[in-house]
């Protein structure tokens, strides 16, 4: 069943819900996918925002938890392709991002950023997808359907990015992988 | 099999008349076109106490963060990933390890490795024998990093900090099983 | 699932947003909802036909909450970007304490490797 169809057999509308509970439930995930394309710790925070303004205004029309989710991500990952079009480079060093607040300890912190840093690197659609598949953990189906395009075109991405992430990250001995 | 050589420096080398306020020499600007990954942090006093406002005394890593740069007057970083090896020459290097000269600037540390090709040089600066700064060159294949610290700081607090941020501290066990394993 | 992709899926995990993040949210569609409800559109006629006095109230009020909101805005700018100087602060010292460990791992080195030799040689 393609992903919107899902959405539809729901019967509870989401315009009564409490809006600071869809922004904190929210928040990690928007946030992160603003953080992790762009880069930019103050730029995602800026369109995170945006994107919660934005459902505020449309609440009214979405229908449940998961159109949601569905929808908060769609129009995330658009705004995330606008902002890039329509800004210049951020002035500051390619890693700017932070590790996160309250992480779980990452097996290898300097591996982490390096990914972080190759798929920041990436073209706009390849860096979309790759952080929907690995953040978000969403199939290429649901992923084609997010982005409208083609499944066999995210597959491809997928592949190609995958291919240049193995290529370009490289340890050395200074970080400390045994 | 290759010879592994290793010499260390632990008398102060001298210093020669220099630029009293390096922060990044012009030379090390000069390798982030030939990089393809760089950092470069550019951290003034009146910026690295703006920024350190918003270190969290609740957070043990910021916390400790906070008490280093409590009175630092300068934090600057570049470092620089290549694609390949040999992507910066030795006297490239040279040349850097040479603009390290000031009053008050020694050199207590130089490595150089001809088994793995790190290298790496730490300068002190002392004023009124009391540590004022610290400068560390690590000369790696695929990797060129360049740490200007200016201001008081304790150095054991700052090399500890790799074991908060999750960087496991390196000791010579942990360094022989990468030595013998993962080394490219 | 392949080494690379357990990386991928660590290095990407979602993050916390920035603390306070949920009441900047609320305080600025509050203030939108605000601003929007209090410089509403009239037509020509009843702007004139309405008594000066709360006509001005409502200008004052719009104005002191278009400016709150400005200012709401330069401060909301000044957290996001002091977050983002102190992730770069952290960042250097990360580095610079990685490198300071990479001479201490040298220097043990030649410090193991003496003791070898001397033991060997005696």
């Amino acid at each position: 069943m393609a992903m919107a169809d899902r959405f539809l057999g729901e019967a509870s509308s989401v315009a009564g819900a409490d809006f600071a509970h869809l922004v904190r439930r929210h928040q990690s995930m928007v946030f992160a996918i603003a953080l992790h394309f762009l880069a930019d710790y103050s730029a995602a925070e800026e369109l995170a925002q945006d994107v919660f303004v934005q459902l505020h205004a449309n609440l009214a029309s979405l229908q449940s938890e998961a159109h949601v989710t569905f929808w908060l991500r769609k129009v995330t990952a658009h705004r995330c392709i606008d902002h890039k079009r329509r800004r210049k480079p951020p002035q500051i060093s390619l890693e700017d991002a932070p590790e996160p607040s309250e992480p779980a300890r990452v097996t290898d912190p300097w591996m982490a950023r390096r990914l972080r840093q190759v798929v920041a690197s990436l073209p706009e659609k390849p860096r979309l997808v790759v952080i929907l598949r690995y953040q978000e953990d969403m199939s290429p189906e649901d992923i084609a359907e997010l982005l409208g395009m083609p499944v066999a075109t995210v597959k491809s991405h997928l592949q190609r990015a995958l291919a240049m992430l193995r290529e370009k990250v490289t340890r050395t001995i200074g970080e400390g992988k045994t | 099999m290759r010879k592994t050589l290793l010499w260390i420096l632990l008398a102060a080398t001298p210093a020669t008349a220099r630029a009293q306020d390096l922060k990044i020499p012009a030379d090390v600007e000069k390798l982030s076109a030939k990089a393809k990954e760089t950092v470069e942090v550019t951290m003034d006093g009146p910026m690295l106490k703006w920024a350190s406002k918003f270190l969290s005394a609740e957070d043990p890593e910021e916390k400790k963060c906070a008490e280093l740069v409590a009175n630092l007057r300068g934090i600057y970083v570049r470092s620089f990933e290549f694609d390949k090896e040999g992507a910066y020459t030795s006297a490239e290097v040279d040349a850097l390890r040479a603009q390290v000269r000031a009053p008050g600037w020694s050199r207590v540390v130089g490595v150089r490795s001809e088994r793995d090709g790190d290298n790496v040089d730490v300068f002190f600066k002392l004023e009124n024998d009391k540590m004022a700064g610290i400068i560390i060159i690590a000369a790696e294949p695929r990797e060129l990093t360049f740490v200007n610290i200016v201001g008081p700081l304790e150095v054991d607090q700052l090399a500890d900090l790799g074991g908060e941020f999750g960087i496991p501290k390196l000791n010579h066990e942990s360094l022989s099983k990468a030595q013998k394993g993962e080394h490219k | 699932m392949t080494h690379t992709d357990e990386d991928l899926k660590s290095a990407l995990r979602r993050c916390e947003a920035p603390e306070g993040f949920t009441d900047r949210v609320l305080a600025r569609v509050a203030n939108e909802q605000a601003v929007e409800s209090t410089s509403g559109r009239e037509s020509g006629l009843n702007i004139f036909s309405r008594p000066v006095l709360p006509w001005a109230t409502v200008a004052v009020a719009s104005v002191a909450l278009i400016a709150g909101g400005i200012h709401y805005r330069n401060v909301q700018r000044e957290r996001t970007q002091g977050e983002a100087a102190k992730q770069q602060l952290m960042l250097a010292l990360r580095i610079a304490s990685s490198k300071l460990q990479l001479a201490k791992a040298k220097v043990n080195d030649i410090n193991v490797n003496q003791t070898k030799n001397r033991q060997v040689k005696e």
